[in-house]
């Protein structure tokens, strides 16, 4: 489920523009990590580690994890909701998988502007993105950057 | 504290015969599976095309509930659409073909090195991938290395069109093998 905009607020009222400050935070999405999903074909579904609880023990795992490119996805929806059209290209993703996602989680996206650089007409935007749980601990944390107004 | 023993159906429910499917499933991908870190040396190259049709590209969004109508090359009831976007017709996810890379880094030919995990990506999105497009992902084994007693193999990854020859999408990866 997204959280990005209410009903009466159209989406593009959360658009980084050249005039976004530095320290601007990005509303993030939010989504459970469901177990069908994790083990869907498309994600986890060859790698039981994935979904299956006994396996999953069987490797140290407390419970199954879900894969790092779901979180992945999950905050380039969040840029999208904030960049648009300037995310799909030159823009980079630097992701790191510090902690595992486990079934059953509660996972919010967020991001803060570092920097904004100029370039162009516009400026190289940096932003610092993380995914945690409901108790706010860090499970995916990096950085983005993204051409606005270039 | 003592937890209890995890079992198959402790997360979703499950009759007797599907417990019994899940664990001859689990049992038939252990019995062939290599470790990653044996499957891969330095400098191995492979390389797929991939063909990303509207079906995928909403097989990849509904798996990850993401609903923004760019994505939508394909609709219930009407199936097949242009759809629309910034960029005209139908343009795929952002980091579609980053999840694709794993089935080509991982040798399609050889049984799936289970227990491996995705632990890190710098990922350049260059140009936005028309959904119909059909690409070709290269990947390169570029180091193995030991880091807090666990071992990585990293990778760097191109994403072309194979009609145009577009440079869409760079990636450098990590994977921790068991």
């Amino acid at each position: 489920m997204t959280t990005t905009a209410s009903a009466d607020t159209p989406a593009t009222a959360y658009r980084i523009t050249p005039d976004t400050p530095v320290g601007y935070r990005l509303m993030g999405v939010k989504k459970k990590a469901a177990i069908q999903l994790m083990g869907s074909r498309l994600w986890g579904r060859f790698n039981p580690n994935h979904w299956d609880p006994v396996y999953a023990a069987s490797t140290g795992l407390q419970a199954p994890i879900q894969t790092g490119e779901m979180s992945s996805a999950y905050i380039a929806e969040m840029c999208v909701n904030h960049f648009g059209a300037d995310f799909f290209r030159n823009a980079r993703v630097v992701c790191k998988y510090v902690a595992s996602t486990l079934a059953n989680e509660v996972i919010t996206t967020h991001g803060v502007v570092r920097e904004k650089a100029p370039k162009g007409r516009g400026y190289r935007f940096t932003v610092d993105i993380w995914a945690d749980n409901e108790a706010g601990e860090k499970k995916t944390v990096g950085w983005i950057e993204v051409d606005v107004g270039v | 504290m003592n937890h209890p023993a995890p079992t198959t159906d402790g997360l979703r429910p499950m009759t007797e015969i599907q417990i019994r499917q899940t664990r001859d499933y689990i049992d038939s991908l252990a019995s062939v599976s290599e470790t990653y870190w044996d499957m891969v040396s330095i400098g191995d190259v492979l390389s797929r095309e991939l063909h990303i049709t509207p079906e995928l590209v909403i097989l990849y969004a509904d798996a990850v509930e993401d609903f923004n109508p760019w994505y939508e090359g394909w609709r219930m009831n009407t199936w097949r659409i242009p759809g629309e976007s910034p960029f005209g017709g139908a343009v795929v996810p952002p980091l579609l073909v980053s999840h694709f890379v794993l089935s080509v880094q991982f040798d399609h030919t050889r049984p799936f090195a289970i227990g491996s995990i995705h632990t890190y990506h710098d990922s350049e999105i260059l140009e936005p991938i028309p959904v119909g497009a059909t690409v070709r992902i290269t990947t390169r084994a570029i180091d193995k290395f030991i880091k807090r007693e666990r071992r990585y193999v990293r990778h760097e990854v191109t994403v072309e069109d194979v009609a145009s020859g577009t440079l869409y999408f760079r990636e450098t990866r990590d994977i921790l093998s068991r």
